[in-house]
């Protein structure tokens, strides 16, 4: 046997099935008429004779379709035959079709569209050639280590000691010279805020510092001009290029091909533009933000000075103590990652030691490579567990619609009974069958799943980001780096729910006697067993339901609570906007005369009430945390004795309506040379006065050489600071005159005029002072707080639509298989009238059913969402995850549900005429 | 897939019987018919609706092939010839029946006395 010859005359019967078929016809007649010749010679007439052949032969479409057999094409028939069948059967109930279609179509939807999200935040690598090969450096050290002062995040370790990912400059160059186990290490910064001048107008852009081999490193080829090379990164201020992004390309310069050479300021600095990334491309930090611009290290000290501490220098690349930059390698074939990080640990330790000054006590770093290939994955930690919650609800979902087709297959099934009984008597084998049934339920659930990945496609520009504190929060549709996983993932879901909400119709199908089902009568014979698999399902709905409406109600409640917390200032007409003062041209010397220019321009505006200034804005996630030590106290090491910080303006208090309840406001008096001030809140009074009238009294704030001693002139009320979820903590406030650090200040207006109106005047004042200072996040304090409830509300919004879509689906449901048992039982109940019951006793008897079948699935849905709350209480604000009037609310909404879907059936019950009752029969 | 036609012995035969046949030199559908008629002197009587399926199936195993020519009645016909796959088979086919027949025959033919 050959496969060659398989494979041809199956393709041959599968492309020219006409063509084969006509063939196998003409071979045949071919045969009849040589048949009909030859009986003839022996006498017979033409007519009988070519009867006779043709009986002999047997069926020309028996002999075509036993040809198909033979030739491995029978089973394409039969399926297409199925399928004719099932959209047949589909157009016929028009309405079932477009509630089965729609239901699937918003549960794998809404489960495509979270996937997604999941994917692109938690799974999506860096778009690099082998992003796999990539390895993170991180180190750990234990609690008396010898890193003091970092730039960058870090994790707090059992033991009390840290895990970063942030290295200083002078240790990166020495592990890159030393490094022999990675293929090479490059460096990169996470991006940072810089303002972006180019042919006049100044833009707030993100920035990546990178080191010269950075773009060798990734096997990064830029899609127009070059990338960073190592030329760039010599000498401070050697290399004064950038490579733009696809996007600052499309939005600045309208693609075009001459932007290459053009030079633009970078936080006043000119840099020429030497190449455009590749479009995917978002740097090595995560896979979801895009940096507008990469720039090379050496232009650090000059473009980006930072002056955390002024007792450093500008340029952080010959800083030995502070740890602030990232690294990442590739790994070298044939050295094990274990290898490569035993090797880099001891040459860390060198460079650690030749860097800095190690006590004999204090721990070096240990170096650990970790996992590159989606950058520091920032999100990660964050967004997986509120993704996978709602990732689990959209399941429920999509288990909702499948109970809910279920239901309505299974009463289709019954009145579908006679035509099973019909095909098996007719010789159908029960696979046969089988097959039929699931081609149905396939069917749907795929006409469903394409409908969802449509709507998901249009969903996906709706679903609002879900990070809200990063500087360039990643757009949410922007990338669908893995649009094949998606499509396999809806592809999947759809199949497996055809087959979970076609089995139980199949399973039936199966169970159909021969015998009886061709008799009418024998409809009751299985009817016991059959209502009580629908009966189970329907519970099952139900519980699913009660577990999404609960779901749904604790997340409402929970925005709703938040959104009505008093934050104890006021939050209407007040405008936001700030500023990013370049390091490269402020030093705190000439920062503060600048803000105090700009505040009392700003406040002379005409619609301006009044104007002032913030170290930190209210309700931004960000706050300024400090150490305090109150007048005369003494704490142990262990003792936790810290409150927050802000610097603002002095019409900060009556600005904000925050309430001075002793002592006085900051005035003109508090400037920087005068005698360093505070006013402090209740709760700090609470905590570091008690009993004490705090006014005059002084606190030492910060620690180290950094700390100021504070004169409390005045007690103001609690006001929230960084969050709406936070209680009330101690906090004080200084004059941003007396404090360091104020380049990135933001100014707060009251205005009752609308923001748009009033903003060219307030650039014209801003600018006034410093032409080349952008105003940065316009917003008003409204807004920043919405802002900080956008995960909340997403929340509420998306757990909402479930849990109005979980009543809808059980409505449908609950009535579906009242209706289905009604109709089966027209014959009892209209005997039963006729023996004398009356109509409100039928009425009553179909709604009971229902009612405990409710029941039952709202005592089950109670149990799963005790489960449920024990997940998502830490994503609650203000209740409990078992919040008794959310039960209690919940429950009681799924029983009216259930009583008005049984009504229309129950009442039918209740007409029910008993003579054409019984004569239906 | 569910093969609906249950495989016996005699289809195998069939299948057989009409390797034989065309091994001799090409046929058409009818004429392999005819030839099995006359090898066995009329004693073994096909079912013409079991032929054509089995010729199908042959071809799809690509043990003949089938070509278009002309009849000796002037025409279109289709004449099936043995490949040499079809060849082989035909013998290993022979052989296993053969000694089948032997063996059952044997077993057959066994008189009380010879045990």
């Amino acid at each position: 046997m050959s496969v060659n010859s398989r494979v041809r005359t199956w393709w041959r019967a599968v492309r020219h099935e006409d063509v084969v078929g006509a063939q196998v016809e003409e071979e045949l007649r071919f045969h009849i008429e040589s048949r009909a010749e030859d009986l003839m010679r022996g006498g017979m007439s033409r007519d009988e004779a070519l009867r006779r052949a043709k009986a002999e032969l047997g069926s020309v479409a028996a002999a075509r379709e036993n040809s198909r057999q033979a030739w491995g094409t029978r089973w394409i028939d039969e399926v297409r035959g199925d399928l004719r069948h099932a959209i047949r059967l589909l157009a016929n109930s028009p309405g079932f079709a477009l509630i089965a279609v729609g239901s699937l179509a918003l549960g794998i939807g809404a489960n495509t569209v979270i996937f997604s999200a999941a994917q692109h935040m938690l799974l999506d690598r860096l778009d690099v050639p082998h992003a796999e090969q990539l390895r993170l450096l991180e180190w750990s050290e234990p609690q008396d280590g010898v890193v003091q002062a970092m730039w960058g995040s870090s994790d707090g370790e059992p033991g009390g000691g840290q895990r970063s990912t942030s290295f200083s400059y002078p240790v990166y160059q020495q592990l890159r010279k030393a490094n022999q186990s990675l293929a090479d290490i490059c460096a990169f910064k996470e991006p940072q805020r810089m303002a972006a001048t180019i042919n006049g107008q100044t833009d707030a852009i993100t920035g990546e510092m990178v080191s010269g081999n950075f773009y060798s490193t990734l096997q990064l080829q830029p899609q127009l001009g070059r990338g960073i090379q190592e030329s760039d990164d010599g000498e401070v201020g050697s290399g004064p290029v950038v490579v733009i992004s696809d996007a600052f390309w499309s939005k600045r310069f309208g693609r075009s091909p001459k932007v290459i050479g053009k030079t633009i300021l970078i936080n006043s600095k000119p840099m020429t533009i030497v190449g455009v990334n590749p479009a995917g491309f978002t740097g090595a930090y995560s896979a979801q933000e895009h940096p507008d611009i990469f720039l090379p290290f050496s232009m650090q000290p000059v473009v980006a000075p930072q002056a955390l501490d002024p007792t450093w220098p500008a340029s952080l690349l010959v800083n030995k103590d502070l740890w602030w930059v990232l690294m990442m390698g590739r790994v070298k074939p044939g050295v094990s990652t274990a290898a490569a990080q035993a090797a880099l640990n001891v040459q860390l330790s060198a460079a650690v030691r030749g860097t800095m000054t190690v006590n004999k006590d204090s721990q070096v770093p240990r170096l650990i490579l970790t996992d590159g290939s989606r950058g520091l994955n920032p999100y990660a930690d964050d967004m997986s567990k509120p993704i996978k919650v709602l990732l689990g609800l959209t399941g429920f979902v999509l288990l909702l619609a499948c109970a809910n087709l279920a239901t309505l297959l299974l009463a289709r099934a019954g009145a579908r009974q006679r035509e099973m009984c019909v095909r098996l008597a007719l010789g159908a084998g029960r696979r046969r069958i089988l097959r039929q049934v699931l081609t149905e339920s396939l069917l749907l659930s795929c006409i469903g799943g394409a409908a969802g990945l449509l709507l998901a496609i249009g969903m996906g520009d709706m679903i609002p980001r879900l990070i809200s504190n990063s500087p360039t929060p990643p757009s949410f549709h922007a990338s669908f780096q893995s649009q094949w996983h998606i499509f396999g993932f809806t592809a999947a879901i759809s199949i497996m729910t055809g087959l979970i909400f076609g089995v139980v119709p199949a399973f039936h199908a199966m169970r159909v006697q021969v015998s009886g089902g061709l008799k009418d009568a024998a409809q009751t014979a299985t009817h016991r067993r059959r209502g009580l698999t629908g009966k189970a399902i329907v519970v099952l709905q139900v519980a699913i339901s009660m577990l999404l409406v609960v779901g749904a109600g604790l997340f409402v409640e929970s925005l709703a609570r938040l959104g009505n917390v008093p934050v104890g200032f006021r939050t209407h007409n007040l405008l936001l906007f700030s500023l990013e003062m370049p390091k490269a041209r402020y030093s705190d010397k000439t920062t503060v005369p600048a803000i105090r220019q700009m505040e009392e321009k700003l406040a002379a505006v005409p619609g301006v009430q009044s104007a002032t200034v913030l170290r930190f804005p209210l309700i931004s996630g960000g706050a300024w945390n400090t150490l305090v030590v109150p007048e005369g106290r003494h704490y142990k090491p262990d003792e936790r004795h810290t409150a927050l910080v802000n610097g603002v303006g002095q019409d900060f208090f009556s600005t904000f309506h925050i309430g001075i309840l002793e002592g006085r406001a900051f005035n003109a008096g508090d400037t920087g040379s005068a005698p360093k001030v505070a006013v402090v809140n209740q709760s700090f009074v609470k905590e570091y006065f008690p009993n004490v009238n705090p006014i005059g009294r002084t606190i030492i704030a910060g620690g180290g050489d950094h700390s100021s001693i504070l004169r409390i002139v005045g007690v103001c009320t609690d006001a929230k600071y960084y969050s709406l979820q936070e209680a009330a903590q101690a906090t004080f406030y200084r004059p941003y005159e007396q404090i360091e650090g104020m380049t990135d200040p933001t100014f707060a207006i009251a205005t009752r005029m609308k923001g748009t109106d009033l903003l060219p005047s307030l650039r014209d004042a801003v600018q006034s002072v410093d032409r080349n200072l952008p105003l940065l996040d316009v917003r008003t304090q409204d807004e920043q707080i919405a802002e900080s409830l956008q995960q909340p509300r997403i929340f509420a919004d998306l757990t909402g639509a479930f849990g109005v879509l979980a009543l809808v689906l059980a409505c449908i449901g609950i009535y579906g298989i009242t209706a289905y048992s009604v109709s089966q039982r027209t014959n009892e109940i209209g005997i039963r009238m006729a023996l004398g019951a009356e109509p409100g006793r039928m009425l009553r008897m179909v709604l009971s059913e229902a009612s405990w079948l409710t029941l039952i699935g709202v005592v089950a849905g109670l149990g799963g969402a005790l489960a449920l709350g024990r997940v998502i209480a830490n994503l609650l604000y203000g209740l409990k995850a078992w919040d008794p009037l959310t039960l209690a609310g919940s429950a009681l909404l799924l029983l009216a549900v259930a009583l008005a879907a049984g009504w229309v059936p129950a009442h039918r019950a209740a007409r029910v005429d008993p003579m054409q009752a019984l004569r239906h029969e | 897939m569910a093969k609906e036609t249950p495989v016996d012995l005699l289809q195998g035969t069939l299948d057989m019987l009409v390797l034989k046949a065309v091994s001799l030199g090409p046929l058409h559908g009818y004429g392999v018919l005819l030839r099995i008629q006359q090898i066995s002197q009329g004693r073994l009587e096909i079912q013409q609706g079991s032929l054509y399926p089995a010729l199908y199936r042959l071809e799809h195993e690509g043990w003949i092939a089938g070509e278009w020519g002309q009849s000796e009645n002037k025409r279109r016909a289709r004449f099936y010839r043995l490949t040499a796959a079809g060849r082989r088979r035909l013998e290993s086919e022979t052989k296993k029946w053969v000694e089948f027949a032997d063996v059952v025959g044997g077993i057959l033919k066994t008189a009380p006395e010879e045990l």
